[in-house]
Parts: C-alpha cells; structure tokens; sequence
C-alpha cells in the first residue's frame, strides 16, 4: 500500500502542546506531579524521544510478539516441564512471578504520569505505549503462572505476593513505590526508566532468559526475553529528559535521582536475582555468574550510558563493585535460614562440587559465607534441624527494608548504619542506604519496616507464628528446603566415611 | 508452625477467585485486583504518610465523594485484554489504512472542493489537541482509577485516543499534500487556541483536565467531554463531510465512533457498579449538573461552524443530552 512515511507527519503527533487560557499553565502541569522544574514548556518540546513507534505499527507489532510468546506457551503445554524441572529452578519462576507480575502493573501508573503530566509531547505519545506494555507484563506474567495453581498452593503468590506484608513483598513495594508511584513524571522517568529499566531489566530479563533456556524451561525464556523488547523501548524515554536536565544546569538533580534508584535497584536484585542465579539455577545450566551478568549489563552497559549523558559514575561505585561479591551471598543466606517467611522454597545451593563453583566465582567464598553454611550442615548431619531454622527476626534496613547483611567469618564486616532523625534511630545496612534517606527523610519518615513493625506489636503472637500471620503465610504458603534437605545426604554420608 | 496443622490444599485459580463457580476467564486472571495501593485505606504508597504523593492519592481517590465498598468488583463489559485489543485494533487500522489508501488513489483530496478544504483546515485537523486532550486525561484516570479494571479500560481508552490522534496528523499531512495553501500542518495550534469554534471544547477540555478527584474527572471526561467529541466531531463533522464528497472523513469518524462507543459501554458500565450505592446518585448529579453546561456550550460553538449549522447543533445537544439520560444520572 502505498502509505506516506512516518517521518513525513511524526512531527505532528507532537504538535500537541498549546497555551491554556481557562486554567494555567500550573494548574494543568502541577509541578509536584509534573516536575518541570521551571524548564520553559518549549525546551521540553525539544524531547525527542530515540525510539520513535506509531499506534498502527505498536498494535501490529505488539500483537505479533504476543502470538509468538502465547504460542510457545500452547505448544509447551503438554510438555509438562515443570513436573520434571528441578525445585530450585521451580522456585525461580514462584520468586519471579509474586515479585513482579503485579510490580509490572504498577508500572502503569508511572507511565501514566508521563502520559499526562509530562510537559514534552514525545515523551506523554511513549508514555501511553508505555502504559500498554506495562500492561501486557503484568497480564502475561499472571496468565502463564496462573496454569500452575492447581499444583502448588505457592503458585497463588504470582497474584498475592504484593498484596501482602510478606517482608519481600514489603521491600518490593518500598522500592517501587519509591522510584515509580510516588515520584512527579520526570524524576519517575529518569529513576524508572534510565536507573533502573536500562540496566536492570536486562538482567531480569535476558540474563535469567539464559538460564532458562539452558534449564529447558523454553516458554519461560521466550515470555522474558518477549517482555525485554518493550523493556528496552520505553527505557529510552529517561535519557532525553536526563540530557536536558544537564543542558539546564540541573546535573546534580539527576545525578542524584539516578544515584538513588541505581542504588535502591542493587539492593532489591541482591536479594531476588543473586540467590536465583547463583543457587537456585542448577549448576550445569548456570550461563553465567551473578556477578559476570551484572558485569555485563550494569557495569559495563550502564556505566557508559551514565558516562555519555554527562554524567558521572555513582559516588558509591567502588563500593558497589566490591558488593557484587558479597552482597547476595548473604542475602541468600538470610533468605534460606529465614525460608518460612518467603513464598518459594529457597534451594540451598551448597553440594560440593556447588561450592567449588561458588569458590572460583567469588575467591573467598568458602572461608566467609561457606564457614556459615559448613554451621547449617553441621547442624543437618547431626539432624538438629531445629538449629538450622530462625526463632527471631533478622535486622531490617529502613531504606531497602531486606535485612543487614555483611560478609561473616574471615571477611566480617557485618555493620549497622544507624541515624537519628527527629528522635526516631533509624538503621540502614550500608553507606548508600543510610545516604538515600538523608537526601530527603520526610519522605521515608514515617514508614515501618517489617521489624519496627514487629516492635510496635502490629503482630500478634509476638513470635514467628505471628509474624507469618502477618505476612499471610499458611502451611501449603510457606517455603521451605527446596529439596526438603536431601542435599545434605552427601555430607552425611562424607561424615559417616571419615568416622568409619 | 505446628499451631496450624491445616495445610492449604492447591487451587484451581487465584484465591481471591476461587469462591467464584465459574472458571475464570481470562480476562478475569489477568485484570481483576491488580492495584496494591488500596489495600491500605490509609496509606495509598509505602512511604511517608504525609508525602505530597500520598495526600494526593487520599484526597483524590480514597476520599472522593464517590464511594463504594469495593471498586474491585467492576468488570469491562467488552473483557478486553492486552493480547486481545492488539488483535481487534490492528484489524481495525488495516482497515483504515486500505482507506487511506484507496482513496488516495483516486485521488480523493483534489477532488474536495475549496470551500470544504477551509473548513478541515478550521474544524477537522486542530482535532488533534483535544483527542491528545482525551489522550491525556485517560492517562490521568489510570492512575488514579480505584480498581486495576478501570484502570485497564482508561489505559485502551489513551491509546485509542492516541489512534484518533495518529489519523488526524496523518490526515493533515496528506491534505496539506494537495491544498500546500490552507495552512494544514501550520495553523492548527492557532485555530484550536482562537477560533471561536473550538473555544468551547477548549474550556471544557481545559477545566476538565484539572478535575482532579477521580470520580469528578471520570464525569467530566467521560460523561461529558467525550459524548461531546463524539456529538459534535466524530457524528457531525463527519456527517458534514459525507454532504461535501468527504466520504473519507466521514467513514474515519465513523471507525472512530466504534472505539467511542465502546468507551461509554465501559463508562455506563462504571455508572451502573457506582449506583449500586444509592448516595452515589446525588454525587454524579451533582457532577453533571455542573460538566453538563460546558458540554453543551462545546458542541453549540463547535457546530456553529459547520455548514447547516442548525441542524447540526440540535442534532448534537440532543446526542449530548440523550446519552446523559441513558446513563440515568
């Protein structure tokens, strides 16, 4: 057909803009929703957003990839995959699910914001498809776990998991809510899309794509790496807005709202993608470290795209970069030995010939974390099982609300952050932490974290039955082993050698 | 642990489903209770109770004088999902794009005559602010929507109203194509922002735009503004090009009009969930008696300019009133 070229009328879709004369400009741009910053309305016309799409190409597009992905999914079904994939790597796709299916769909709402209070034309067209990928996520990544409720009572947390207080839930809903639901359009824009879609999606999305197809679980790699193409789209809308902010002089202001997310995001994939990548992967289809993909797609990726906007590497770098070897090592340890309080049943991850791959990952490894677990599986040798399960909660980070960790043993640095703020002692589990609330404490003021909730007596018992109510767990919700402790036969029997 | 022995057996679907006898349907496991930030009456967001954020989501949402029990129980009638609306909406623009295309191989523009080519320049391609208007607003509605099923039909609805947008600006570009002289791509801010004909869309528009309470906007924008639009444009602006030899226009309005009248399906749908609690009446008439006037002044200015302005206006007001009296408020 012989249809004119886009290029032709783009502009006019963006033409969009006009002076309002029954209400004012501030009336219709409030800059608390807006965050115009002052910027005059026609520098914002000067948005170009990179990635350019009109609606009959998104619908045709979108509707294609859709065919494709629901396809696999058909096709798959009578595979039954899930009956023989491992549990750790069951335990992946229940994590990922209740994390993000309905955190996808709050998604919508910043693109909305975008959508309606940006003052750059460009930016409020992507916006709206935007808010249609967000709502594709969040329908997909609820359509295909929903075929597993008839499984497993666990499965329900693909739609529950957000709507309750489970602590995951909780820091999940802190972080999100901080850097998306509660921001005006352009802070939003700039912490969702260019801190934290740019980077960390890819991790979420293509690097666990990997491991997936590696696992065989193909209708799972082909539904992430299908959300990834719009990932990576309405990602770009945050870099125009970044550029104009430096042009205005404002660096500092966007610097420091990507230094946030950035940091915020680390926390929230220490705890959800480190243990799924580095433990609850099998080791034959690990594609690669935890570490080597944030390597891949953060360090490398990422620090240049901060780099090209003019702006620099986040004052925290260095320390960032000696986390990566760290950090989700204890977070999975917590997240195991705390495993009744989460929705998936956390796989240990510990075999010998795991840690001798944890070892050459992470040099060290077996003379810090691996002297906490050579404690649990002394304790499961010795069926004390009791000893390997927590009684009391673990200290919370008010700003990432995912418990204080430190690297133990030979390496100990475990350490609170604390500060007092208007008579209340906050505790933060790093530097970075405790910096994020001081940039603006009244927004976090008020905010308990799972344990100052605890503290407050919000949970009744005051033990972990309680605490589990609270949280919504029931037996049938609550994790446990993923291989109901088998993994520890090999060192029972190792034991049961060397005493013979 | 041990306290509960129970252990809570798989299900078939979702718990929050589950006491349903039906199977769900898909649109059903994917739309219904979605938003988290209800959950808490309080404290819309995990953050500082009395962060502007949170005030605005209290006052705006939690608070509006608009009530009910639980907003959750609204259901689109049309159950459009994301899949499904790519599928119905990529038909319908290969449908408009063989228009496109057919008509402009027989050269449709050359042959519209010079009185009708002023008046697309005037009435037809400034469109384009108030369906990015309706654009904007349905985003508005979104996110602030009590219920992940408005929320989804207020997001179709932004992005059908980014269609209608698309079309006009396609649609300006090829006239100006043929008609280089009437200021098509040039004039359209300059009309939308003075020509008397749109100064009653644009106050409606404008104020509606800053109807902040979630109920109050959805009124204003959907009860109002847009039965507006689609009195006065979508029905009389494209009746108007049938009688110029526009039937291009005419048959675009018209598939516009299919979107239109699936977003009052929803509204009227919404009305009906929101009446179920009686107190509701006197708000939303209260609403309309105030929205109402602004919508009848649009289409009144609006028409006015169309040829056989008078039919055109009495036709419009009295679609305007009508679909207010099917909506019973």
């Amino acid at each position: 057909m012989a249809m004119i070229e886009r290029t032709e009328w783009y502009d006019l879709l963006r033409a969009t803009n006009w002076t309002p004369k029954y209400v004012t400009e501030d009336e219709l741009f409030p800059e608390e929703m807006s965050g115009h910053r002052g910027i005059p309305i026609e520098d914002w016309e000067t948005y170009d957003e990179p990635y350019k799409v009109t609606y009959p190409e998104y619908v045709e597009i979108q509707r294609e990839k859709d065919a494709g992905a629901y396809s696999v999914k058909a096709a798959l079904a009578r595979d039954k995959f899930l009956e023989r994939a491992d549990p750790g790597w069951i335990s992946i796709l229940q994590a990922h699910y209740g994390a993000l299916a309905l955190a996808e769909y709050g998604a919508i709402v910043g693109e909305a914001r975008m959508a309606r209070f940006s003052k750059a034309p460009g930016n409020r067209n992507m916006a709206t498809f935007g808010m249609m990928d967000e709502t594709r996520h969040a329908q997909l990544q609820l359509f295909f776990p929903h075929a597993n409720c008839k499984l497993d009572r666990k499965w329900d947390w693909a739609h529950k998991a957000l709507h309750t207080n489970e602590w995951a839930a909780l820091a999940g809903r802190h972080f999100f809510e901080d850097i998306i639901h509660s921001r005006d359009a352009i802070s939003m824009g700039i912490m969702l899309t260019f801190a934290f879609e740019t980077g960390f999606t890819n991790m979420q999305f293509l690097g666990l794509a990997a491991d997936a197809a590696e696992a065989g679980d193909h209708t799972f790699s082909s539904l992430i790496s299908s959300i990834q193409t719009d990932e990576s789209r309405h990602a770009q809308q945050g870099g125009p807005m970044v550029k104009l902010l430096v042009e205005k002089g404002m660096k500092a202001d966007a610097q420091r709202l990507i230094d946030i997310a950035f940091w915020r995001s680390w926390k929230l994939f220490s705890v959800l993608t480190g243990p799924m990548m580095d433990y609850y992967t099998p080791m034959e289809h690990r594609s690669q470290s935890f570490k080597e993909f944030m390597q891949e797609w953060i360090v490398g990726q990422f620090e240049r795209s901060i780099l090209d906007m003019g702006l620099d590497k986040p004052w925290y770098w260095d320390q960032f970069l000696r986390d990566l070897d760290e950090t989700h090592h204890g977070m999975h340890l917590g997240v195991w030995y705390w495993r009744p309080t989460v929705w998936w049943n956390p796989r240990a991850g510990v075999n010998p010939d795991e840690r001798e791959w944890l070892e050459e990952k992470y040099p060290g490894w077996n003379d810090t974390f691996g002297k906490c677990w050579d404690v649990i599986i002394d304790n499961l040798v010795n069926d004390r099982v009791e000893q390997t399960l927590p009684e009391t909660l673990p200290l919370v980070c008010n700003m990432s609300n995912i418990p204080i960790v430190g690297t133990p043993a030979d390496g100990w640095n475990v350490k609170d952050y604390p500060l007092k703020y208007k008579d209340r002692l906050y505790h933060f589990g790093s530097e970075p932490d405790r910096w994020c609330f001081e940039q603006e404490p009244e927004r976090y003021a008020d905010h308990l974290s799972f344990v100052d909730r605890f503290l407050a007596g919000m949970m009744e018992p005051m033990d972990l039955s309680g605490a589990l109510k609270y949280m919504s767990l029931a037996p049938g919700e609550i994790g446990e082993d993923a291989y109901g402790l088998a993994w520890a036969d090999i060192y029972k029997e190792m034991a049961h050698k060397k005493a013979g | 642990m041990s306290e509960s022995p129970e252990v809570l057996k798989p299900l078939k679907t979702w718990s929050h489903l589950a006491k349903n006898r039906r199977r769900p349907s898909e649109y059903e496991i994917t739309s219904v209770r979605l938003h988290t930030s209800m959950n808490n009456p309080d404290k819309p967001w995990e953050m500082d109770t009395n962060l502007h954020m949170n005030q605005w989501y209290l006052k705006y949402r939690n608070h509006s004088p608009l009530r009910l029990e639980d907003w959750d129980t609204y259901r689109d009638p049309d159950a459009i999902v994301y899949r499904t609306y790519n599928i119905m909406q990529d038909g319908q623009e290969t449908y408009v794009k063989s228009l496109l295309d057919q008509f402009n191989e027989r050269e449709h523009d050359k042959a519209i005559d010079t009185e009708w080519v002023g008046k697309l320049a005037i009435l037809y391609t400034p469109a384009r602010y108030v369906f990015h208007a309706l654009q904007m607003s349905s985003a508005y509605l979104a996110q602030i929507a009590p219920a992940s099923t408005i929320t989804n039909c207020s997001t179709f609805q932004g992005a059908d109203s980014h269609r209608w947008l698309t079309h006009t600006a396609y649609r300006t570009y090829e006239l100006s194509l043929t008609h280089p002289d009437a200021g098509f791509g040039q004039n359209e801010r300059k009309h939308w922002e003075e020509d008397e004909a749109w100064q009653g869309f644009r106050e409606l528009t404008e104020k509606a735009m800053i109807a902040w309470d979630w109920g109050e906007s959805f009124c204003a924008i959907n009860l109002v503004l847009k039965p507006a639009v689609e009195a006065a444009i979508l029905h009389q602006l494209g009746e108007a090009g049938r009688h110029s030899s526009d039937t291009l226009l005419g048959m675009l309005c018209d598939n516009q009009c299919r979107d239109s009248e699936r977003h009052m399906r929803w509204s009227k749908a919404l009305v009906e969930l929101a009446l179920e609690n009686s107190e509701n009446k006197a708000v939303l008439t209260d609403w309309m008696d105030k929205w109402m006037p602004l919508g009848i002044n649009a289409v009144e200015k609006y028409c006015a300019a169309l040829p056989d302005s008078a039919e055109a206006i009495s036709n419009a007001k009295a679609a305007l009133e009508k679909s207010r009296e099917n909506l019973g408020v």
